[in-house]
This record gives structure tokens, sequence and C-alpha cells, in this order.
């Protein structure tokens, strides 16, 4: 409705109603435009009703607008009604203007606002959108299958989240000449994967006008249930039954008429069972912090304390109070992170549901129940809580403040309690020692290592020299190659020895032993019986460096020659020492 | 003018990161001694939350363990008074003080919880961790088996009894594989499994780890538990227990306090 008029009678017309305060419906007036069927066949009839309801003195006759080419009025002149009302010292009026209109060409129109002056003031109805169809082609298109009377569930939204409040409605539709007389709901209708909540109404079931395949119905929702999804996935809310008496209507012209249209001969009684509904339930996204509480749809978080000064051993309650819609009872309990020295009692959970306004709604408290068991300042952190919103398709996140309260000690607690109780220990006082834990695996410790490993090594190297031990006891060719080295060097030591006491012919002689020892050691020949020829021989077969076998035949040939040179001194004899040392070590690396 | 403001915001700056460093250097000792003072003029919450914060900082003691029981006790929390002496009971200063502390505050619990004997395995490996250590029993292993190792070798190169030696060799580090082993076996339990002390007033021991489960029993303030950590590593948030009267079960983290 809109108001039509000057600024200032406007601000004339408000004041008295902000000083009357509370009566502040006095002085208010309606205006309200209506037709008895939106969906309309060509041709037809259909009646527009002005009411205007109210505390007035003077009304006009409405002013009607142009219909335009789809509606034609069938006169000008209204029927007129009138009723008048007296509640509780107030008066009110209501006057309704009945015109006829008669559908004339199909499409979709628009009946335009009309005016009329009360009281001095003009007001305007809303515009009123009809449809009209053609019933000829609508008779077409329609089956012949259509039932008389139906029953459907339908169903607010149908991809709801977990927890998501669906309102579900019963609709009865019933064809132009049933009556409905009475309805009984079958017992036993369960939503398997719901919470179900029967929802209130105060009113009866109105039966509305609508055309479905080209048939005009009466429909009326019956019953309102809210249905809370606990899984997601498809889910399928299970048919609805009913038990309907119906019998042949009156009239139709009337809303009323034709439900709880009274008792008749023909009455019969009809059991409709709906079609089931499927519901494609999404999981919530992910919470982002663990302060979810279970809660879906939209609420009011608070917290509060009884008191902020206590005594000791006096309950303190927390109470946590959720006010809104939604999945009330399925909400849990927020946990607080509570101070060390408190007593935390079960607590006490209460719950208040609202059917109705089509929704379930209402609140939901927790009270924890506490008692300090020492005095001091206590702090309650403040918290986090997170709900998700459907509408905004995201959690809401809301910041419970923290809570702060002080305990005093009790008078009569502290002259009731005894010293025997005590603790019979001290706190320490003076130095402590102060260490820092370590945890160290036993694998990451160096000494593990060394002391596993050092006894693989002791094994091995003992192993090896008692295996070399041993052959050189039992492979005398072995202990003989073994020795020759250091039997060769002590014979060298002994020739400088012999030529520096004089005897150069018997230091010769043991260069020569020397020489032709290591060689047989090495080479596994026979100790005795070979001459010089046999060993040169000897290295030159086993593929000796030339250079070598031609010092080895040098210094053999002047050990055998040196009884022919009577100057012999010792330094010559020396310098083949030194040959013959440097010739051994060489010979060493290749025999 | 402005010379004067820059020296004075310098000062400044530089008193302020003086005081700063002195408080983050301030001891150990330092703070303990500042603790104690308020746990004796009564201020217990105090005194408690400087104590965690020496523990917070992973520095420890006996006297530490020992007045947060007290102090805990104090405030009439009996769970968490036996919890942490407890903890100063494996310290050698304070283990007299602390186990005449635990038998005090067992006493005081409403309600107590049947103890049934643990079997003698484990009996032993608890004395060995708690009287001898794992690493030390592994050090005494590994000194064995080289004492072992050289007198086996010996008797390869000494013709002194060799058999007797190389026997005597065999038995040693067949001792010393024992104790290594029992030493790991040791570390193993001492990991795996935790004692932990229910500070809560009252809670449901579960069968699954979830809490409309069925349950086992009720646990009360100062129940002690054995926690299996293996087994409890998969349920975040959840403790997998043996109760002391051989019952085991599922309990929140947030019920308990371990050791």
């Amino acid at each position: 409705m809109k108001r039509i008029g000057k600024f200032f009678c406007a601000i004339g017309f408000l004041f008295p109603l902000l000083v009357l305060g509370a009566g502040s419906a006095y002085g208010q007036v309606s205006v309200k435009a209506s037709v008895s069927e939106t969906t309309i066949y060509s041709g037809e009839r259909v009646s527009l009703s002005i009411e205007v309801s109210g505390d007035f003195n003077n009304v006009s006759r409405p002013d009607l607008p142009e219909f335009g080419n789809g509606l034609r009025l069938l006169s000008n002149n209204p029927s007129t009604s009138r009723s008048f009302q007296y509640i509780n010292g107030k008066s009110s009026t209501s006057y309704t203007y009945s015109y006829y209109l008669v559908a004339q060409n199909k499409g979709e129109y628009q009946i335009p606002a009309a005016s009329i002056t009360i009281d001095g003031q003009t007001y305007q109805t809303d515009p009123i959108k009809v449809k009209i169809i053609d019933r000829n082609e609508s008779a077409q298109s329609s089956g012949s299958d259509t039932p008389d009377i139906f029953l459907r569930l339908d169903v607010s939204d149908e991809q709801p989240v977990t927890g998501q409040q669906i309102v579900t409605d019963v609709v009865l539709f019933f064809r132009d000449g049933l009556e409905v007389n009475s309805y009984q709901p079958v017992p036993g209708w369960k939503a398997e994967g719901f919470w179900k909540e029967e929802l209130q109404n105060t009113s009866r079931p109105q039966a509305t006008s609508t055309v479905i395949n080209g048939i005009r119905y009466r429909k009326a929702r019956l019953l309102q249930f809210s249905l809370f999804p606990t899984k997601t996935g498809e889910l399928e809310i299970s048919p609805y039954k009913i038990i309907v008496s119906v019998r042949s209507a009156r009239s139709r012209d009337d809303a009323l008429s034709s439900f709880f249209g009274g008792l008749g001969n023909n009455q019969r009684q009809v059991e409709l069972s709906s079609d089931p509904v499927s519901v494609d339930v999404q999981s919530l996204p992910p919470a982002e912090n663990s302060d979810y509480l279970g809660a879906v749809g939209n609420f009011d978080i608070s917290r509060d304390i009884s008191t902020n000064s206590a005594t000791v051993g006096q309950s303190i309650e927390i109470t946590t109070r959720f006010n809104g819609t939604g999945n009330v009872p399925l909400i849990s309990k927020p946990e607080y992170q509570l101070p060390d020295g408190l007593e935390v009692y079960d607590p006490q959970e209460n719950s208040n549901l609202n059917r109705r306004n089509n929704k379930i709604s209402g609140s939901k408290s927790f009270t924890d129940v506490i008692i300090a068991r020492s005095p001091g300042s206590y702090t309650i952190p403040e918290k986090m809580v997170s709900y998700f919103s459907p509408e905004q398709n995201k959690y809401i996140t809301k910041t419970l403040p923290a809570l702060n309260f002080e305990v005093n000690e009790n008078a009569d607690a502290v002259a009731a309690s005894n010293t025997p109780s005590a603790l019979p220990v001290s706190p320490v006082m003076g130095l402590a020692s102060w260490t820092t834990p370590t945890s160290s695996n036993f694998l990451s410790n160096w000494w593990f290592w060394v002391g596993i490993l050092l006894p693989i090594i002791v094994i091995g190297v003992g192993y090896w020299q008692k295996s070399f031990i041993q052959k050189m006891n039992t492979d005398k060719a072995f202990a003989r190659s073994q020795k020759a080295s250091a039997k060769a060097s002590k014979r060298l030591d002994e020739a400088i020895s012999l030529s520096e006491d004089g005897h150069i012919k018997e230091a010769y002689n043991m260069l020569q032993k020397a020489l032709t020892g290591f060689i047989s050691d090495r080479l596994t020949l026979p100790e005795a019986g070979l001459d010089n020829a046999d060993y040169v021989q000897a290295l030159e077969d086993h593929n000796v460096d030339e250079n070598l076998v031609k010092n080895v035949r040098m210094l053999l040939d002047k050990c055998a020659s040196i009884s022919y040179a009577p100057d012999t001194t010792h330094a010559y004899l020396k310098s083949h020492v030194g040959l013959a040392q440097s010739t051994l070590d060489k010979l060493k690396k290749v025999l | 003018m402005a010379i004067l403001c820059r020296k004075t915001i310098l000062l400044l700056i530089i008193f302020v990161g003086c005081s700063a460093l002195s408080h983050a250097q301030q001891s150990p000792q330092a703070i303990f001694d500042n603790a104690n003072e308020k746990l004796e003029a009564g201020n217990y919450q105090q005194a408690i939350s400087l104590y965690k914060n020496l523990e917070a900082e992973n520095t420890v003691s006996g006297a530490l363990y020992l007045n947060l029981g007290i102090s805990y006790q104090r405030i009439d929390s009996l769970g968490k008074a036996k919890y942490y002496f407890m903890k100063a009971a494996s310290f050698e200063e304070t283990s007299g003080k602390a186990k005449q502390a635990l038998k005090f505050v067992e006493s005081q619990f409403s309600r107590q919880s049947a103890v049934l004997p643990k079997l003698p395995w484990d009996v032993a490996t608890a004395w060995l961790q708690d009287n001898i250590g794992a690493e030390n029993l592994l050090i005494a292993g590994i000194i064995l088996l080289n004492i072992g190792v050289l007198i086996f070798v010996a008797h390869w190169f000494l013709s002194w009894h060799p058999r007797y030696l190389r026997l005597s060799g065999l038995i040693v580090i067949g001792l010393s594989a024992l104790i290594i082993v029992t030493s790991f076996y040791t570390r193993y339990v001492s990991e795996r499994y935790s004692k932990a002390v229910m500070v809560t007033q009252k809670v449901p021991v579960l069968e699954k780890p979830q809490q409309e489960a069925s349950l086992i029993s009720q646990a009360f303030e100062g129940y002690t538990f054995t926690v299996d950590h293996y087994r409890s590593k998969s349920k975040p948030g959840w403790s997998y227990v043996r109760m002391s009267n051989g019952l085991y079960g599922w309990i929140p983290n947030s019920e308990i306090l371990i050791l």
C-alpha cells in the first residue's frame, strides 16, 4: 500500500500515533486489493475486492484504473459490504468494494493500482499480477489421468547442507467441485536421515486457487515440518499419508467453502500418499578451526557469569546462550579452558523451541557450575565459537569475551579447616640443581658405534694375525719368503761388520749370501747347490727387469772375483753393499 | 633542540634494550626464587605460572616439580599435585620428600583405584629403567662385549688355557648381547608406554576413541594410567590407556597429564 498526500498531512497523521505510543493501532487505515483467482481462463469471470479497514469516518468509492486488453470491467458499480468491530474500547470499520472483471485475451497482465480517498487522504492499492490462459489449449495439453485430489510435499531447499533447516509443507491439491471436510494424518511417517519437528500453525488451512497443467486446482497447506539432515548424500523424504473426507462442492467462489465445507450425503474417505522427495544433502565446508559447535542457522551467542566476586566453596555459574533460528537442539557445548583450582560439575543444559512462524527457532543454554577451591583472581580466557550460516554459505565466528572473577577466603571454611590434614612436606626454598632433559636415540650416539665396531675390528685383525702365524709355522716356503728380506738385511750388516774388522773376503762372501739367499728364499729355490748363473737365470725366468738382473749379475761376479783383487778396501765394499741394498729393495717389489 | 631530542630517544632505546635483555637473561634460579616468594605469600596461581614458565623452557629440577606439586596441593588440585610429585620423585635430591607427599596426596583422593599387580617381566623392565636406565645398561653391555671379544681373541695367541679363554670369551659375549638387547627393549618400553595421571574430576574410559562409544569404566581424579603411545598415535586427542585395575580403554588427552 502506498499513501499519497502532502507531507504536512502525513506529519499530522503520524504525530498522534507517536504521542499515543501503545495505542498506535488507533487511527491506522489499511487498503488492500485482491482477486479471487490469479490464473484465469479466458472468458472467465473474476472478482476484484478492495478492502478498507481501520478507524475512519469518510471513505470515497475507489477510483479504478484502466484494465487494458486483458481484463474488462463488467460494471462500474461495485457491490459493497460493511462490517464494524468494537474491541477493548477501540472501534474499527471494514468496507469491501467488489467488482467483476472478465478475462479476455490470454497472457500475463497486471491490474494497476486503484486509488481511494479516506478522510481526505488518498491511498493506493498494490498492483496485482494475473495470468490468463486458454481453456481449450489447457484441456488438450493435460492428460486424462490427472487426479482429482492429490498430496504433495514441498521442500524449501532441495540442496541443503548437513544440519540446515528445510521447511517441508504437506500440501493438498483438489479440483473444483470437491470439498474437503476433514483430514487425518496417518501416523508413523518417518524421515530417515533427518531430525524432524512439526511446526505449529494457529490458523486453519486456507484454500487458494492454482492451475496445474491447465487444470484449476485448489490447494491448501495442511501441515508443516522442519527437517534437519543429519548426514550427507542423496536422502529421500518418504511419502506422507493422510486420510481426507471429501464430497462435492457447492460453490468455488468462497475461499473457505471448498475446505471444511460441511457434511453431505456423497461424502467419502480417501487415503492419499505424496510422492517421495529426494534431497541432495551437501556436506559442510571444512571448518578452519575446532570452534565449530554443530550449529547451522543464524544465531546470537553470548556468555555470562553469575557473579564476579565469590567466596571459596561458593558455586559460580557460567552460562552460554544460543538464540536464533536453526538446529537449536543439535548445538553442542563449547569447551572452556578453565584455570586450575576450580572444581567443575556436570553442566546443565536447557533448550526452548519455538515452532511458530514457519520455522524452528529458539534458545539453548549451557550452564557450567564451578566452585573455586582457593582464593585468588581467576580468568576464563576468551573463546571463539563458530556456527555455519547457510544463507551466507560460510562459518560465522564470534568471540566470547574473557570472564574475570575474584574468589575470597571463606571465613567459616578457614575456621573449620584443621591443620592435621596439612601436607607433611615443605617446599624447597634454596638453591636447586637445574638440568635440561634431553632424549637421545641410542643409534645417534658415537660411543655406541665405536663400541660395536671396535670388537668387530679386533676380531678381524686377530683372525688375520692368527692365520699369518699359522701359515708361517706350517708353510716353509711362505716362511722363507716372509723372512727373506730381514735375513738379507742382517747379512748385509754382517758384511759391513766383517769389512770393518778387515775381513774383506768374508765380507764379500756374506754379501753374496745375502743376495743369493734372498733370491732363493723368494723364489723358493734350493738353499744350496746352485751357482750364480742359476740365480740370474731364475730372475730372468721371472721376467725381472733387465737392469736389476744386470746389477745382480755384476754384484755376484764381483763377490766371486774378489779373491783376485787384493787392494779392495772397506769403502769399496760399502759401495757394493749399498748397491746390493737398493737392488734387494727393488727385487722385494717384483718377487 | 633536535640533537637533544635524538640523544633522548637513543638513551631511551638503550635503556629499553638493556632492561629487555636483563629480563630475557633472568636465570632459572632467579625465577624460581621469585616463584617461591609467591608461594610463601599464598599467591599460588602466580607461583604456578612462574614455575610453569621454567618447565616450558625445559629447565627443570626436582625442587621445581616438588614446589609445583605443593602449589597445586594448596589450591586443592590434587591430580596435578600427584603428577608433579611423581615427577619430583624421579630426582634424587627430592625423591624422599616427593614420595612422602605422594603418600599424603593419595590418601586425600575420595576414590581409590584397585591395583592389579604387574607381570614380573614388566616389573623387571620398570626396575631397570628406574634404577639403572637403558643407556647405562647399553654402555655396560658394550664394555662387556669388548671384554668378551678381547678374551676370545686372546685364545688364538696365548698358550695359557686357550680352551678356557675361548669358552669364557663366548660366555661374556653372549651375556653382553643379552644386556644390549635388554637395554634396547627397556628403551622401547619406556618410549612406548608412559605413566599418566588423571587431573580432572571424572571422565569415562571408553571402548573406542569416540564420545559416544560404550563405557569401559569411570575414572576419577588421581587415577594412574599407562599410556600406549604406539596405539594412541593414530587417534590425535585421545590416549589408549591401561588402568591400574588391568582394564584398557580410550581417554581424551585433555583429562590426563603424561609423565
